[in-house]
């Protein structure tokens, strides 16, 4: 079965550089852009199944990305982390109703990242394919 | 050159005085335009209407006497330079008023046309050059702010680099490390660590000082948030053999507080009992109510360490405060987490101070109003024979079907809350305020005083009504549960306000068995997925 891959979203390749190693190594295969419009064009040819996005970028910022991704009929439905050193209480409410799927502020924890990506992309995070069930 | 009119407005009641007054302005080099008003009401009303350039004031009016007068003309208009002119010399009141804001004091017949003028002009002067080092300072304020706040975020970045490679050494993903190697990086990372703390303790500072920081009160059980403290410290403490203790009233009453800053408080109160206690110390925490100060409950942090000096304990919640000689003296951070406490606490309408002596050890208390479920039930429960209907506790959860949820779960669950708020009588239901979240789910309480038939369709109802939000079935599962609450008889004369006290203690008792019960739940369900 083909490992999982995910496109990580970030100007500051170093801190690209040991995310890398760090997906790598929990078995995921990764690809990169260093701006807003680049990431949607790999997000269009790769198909990632997880985006993990900083905010601060040089040319269309994460938020542009956010929302070109939602308006997109094939790529709205790829979960997307948040990976930023905004401050949340002023950009947390907006990056989630703009549709992603979680905000981490860094430096975040590794362990609660990977767990959230392992969570958004296991059968949980899929859309149920009937009704979920509610109690009669 | 020329001079632009200066508006006068001239609040004197003696038309003789008035007139005189008008003389002298009228007489000056530079053109006036004088408004005369006999009554302090009609000077405060023309100020609500117009800004004059200055006001002269006679002191004693048929409504108002003496400081009074110029405290409300000030009040009224703090940015109008006042020029006080008075019948007496009275030293004591003109430096009052001076004190007070008023830029000049003068008494009548005392002054020459010339002299008023140029009395006039220069309030009006250095009133201007204290509006503008008014202005100056705000500015000077909100420049130091955002600096700290652009300096905290752009430290993240190296911050982050350096915890990543760090981190990745550690966890042996750039080959086996030597135990030497290993122990040299984790003493980086402790550091680390320390200095990602100082960076979100000057963000929350600074937010807290621009009162940027926002609070969300939910229904919070305080024991909950005890035992979250206490685990969560426990590994500090054992390292210097340091016993944590609680000591939580068991009948404690909901409070209103946002859990996430409550949780702070107390980590950071217990943090520092443990470094300022040496070892084999203890530290308690309590929370309890007191007779004195119904409303509110008081929570305590004590600690058998050094205890605080009379000139510490006053500076101590200040900003940037350390004690010189903390017992672990590379752990001292920024010296804000006091600071932001008292911010938190304030925010929350409580209070916090401490209670210490040099050699005896310290205590630090903090007041959270309670949630007074009884104030609340009263308007459902307004007649004797009321009591004798029944009530039922209905709780609605709404569990996100996958963790971290989809879209903006935020937006979904406070749109369920508004419908809630929707289906209930005002007159018979009362819903609660969010609970704090246990696990991924949001639970809502609502007391509703009924008999079981009317409670059934109110269930149906709400039901009905949450299923008709859109997506909601792709986004959560919905379970409401529908519970007897058993009020004991009331005694044959016991008040009404004893009785509505009664069965919001019943309520109470209710919610945190329930939660309680869901708390095990979700820890054997964590045990058995680990």
């Amino acid at each position: 079965m083909p490992r999982p891959k995910i496109l990580v979203v970030d100007d500051d390749s170093d801190l690209v550089r040991a995310l890398r190693l760090r997906l790598r190594a929990n078995n995921y295969e990764v690809t990169t852009a260093s701006d807003g419009y680049a990431a949607i064009a790999c997000a269009q040819r790769e198909h990632p199944s997880l985006i993990i996005l900083d905010l601060g970028l040089p040319v269309g910022d994460g938020f542009v990305v956010l929302d070109r991704l939602q308006n997109s009929d094939t790529l709205a439905g790829i979960p997307v982390i948040v990976l930023s050193a905004r401050d949340p209480q002023t950009n947390e409410e907006r990056a989630l109703k703009a549709g992603a799927t979680a905000f981490f502020q860094k430096p975040a924890d590794n362990e609660e990242l990977l767990n959230v990506i392992r969570a958004s992309l296991g059968p949980g995070a899929a859309p149920p394919a009937a009704a979920a069930a509610w109690p009669s | 050159m020329h001079h632009p009119t200066t508006n006068v407005l001239l609040i004197e009641d003696n038309l003789g005085d008035a007139d005189l007054v008008r003389l002298r302005l009228v007489e000056g080099k530079f053109p006036v335009n004088v408004n005369c008003v006999n009554r302090l009401s009609d000077g405060l009303e023309f100020l609500a209407r117009e800004t004059p350039s200055v006001v002269l004031l006679d002191l004693n009016l048929p409504d108002s006497h003496g400081a009074e007068t110029f405290r409300r003309v000030i009040d009224r208009a703090p940015n109008v330079p006042v020029v006080v002119l008075s019948g007496q010399d009275d030293e004591v009141l003109a430096m009052k008023a001076v004190h007070h804001g008023v830029q000049d004091y003068l008494i009548k017949g005392d002054i020459s046309s010339r002299q008023l003028e140029r009395a006039i002009r220069y309030a009006v002067e250095r009133q201007a050059l204290l509006h503008s080092l008014a202005i100056t300072q705000k500015q000077q304020l909100e420049f130091k702010n955002r600096f700290l706040s652009h300096v905290s975020h752009e430290l993240r970045t190296p911050l982050t680099c350096i915890h990543q490679f760090v981190t990745l050494l550690v966890d042996g993903l750039a080959g086996p490390l030597s135990p030497d190697q290993s122990d040299h990086l984790k003493t980086v990372l402790k550091s680390v660590n320390q200095l990602h703390a100082m960076i979100r303790d000057l963000l929350e500072a600074t937010r807290a000082e621009s009162g940027k920081m926002r609070i969300e009160p939910r229904c919070v059980a305080l024991g909950e948030l005890v035992q979250q403290t206490i685990a969560m410290m426990r590994p500090t403490a054992s390292a210097k053999k340091i016993g944590l203790e609680i000591g939580v009233d068991q009948r404690l009453p909901l409070v209103h507080a946002d859990p996430d800053r409550v949780l702070e408080v107390l980590i950071n109160l217990v943090d520092n009992a443990i470094k300022f206690t040496a070892t084999e110390g203890s530290v308690m925490v309590q929370a309890s109510l007191v007779d004195a100060d119904p409303g509110y409950v008081y929570i305590s942090v004590s600690d058998t360490g050094r205890g605080i000096g009379p000139e510490a304990k006053a500076l101590i919640f200040e900003r940037l405060y350390q004690d010189p000689d903390s017992v672990d003296n590379n752990r001292s951070g920024l010296g804000l987490g006091l600071f932001i406490c008292k911010e938190i606490v304030r925010l929350h309408e409580g209070r916090i101070w401490v209670t210490s002596e040099l050699g005896h050890g310290s205590t630090f208390t903090f007041t959270l109003p309670t949630y007074s479920l009884a104030k609340l039930l009263a308007p459902v429960i307004t007649y004797q024979d009321r009591l004798r209907q029944s009530f039922v506790l209905v709780k609605v959860e709404l569990t996100p079907l996958s963790v971290p949820p989809r879209g903006n779960w935020k937006e979904t669950w406070q749109q369920c809350l508004e419908i809630l708020r929707r289906c209930v009588y005002l007159d018979k239901d009362l819903v609660l305020p969010p609970m704090e979240t246990l696990g991924a789910s949001e639970t809502f309480f609502v007391v509703a005083s009924t008999d079981m038939p009317r409670s059934g369709t109110m269930t149906t109802r709400v039901r009905e009504q949450l299923e008709r939000v859109v997506d909601l079935k792709a986004k959560c599962t919905l379970s409401i549960t529908t519970v007897p609450v058993e009020v004991p008889v009331p005694i044959a004369d016991a008040s009404l306000a004893e009785q509505v006290q009664s069965v919001a203690a019943c309520v109470t008792q209710l919610i945190l068995t329930c939660r309680e019960r869901e708390q095990l739940a979700i820890a054997s369900d964590n045990k058995l997925s680990s």
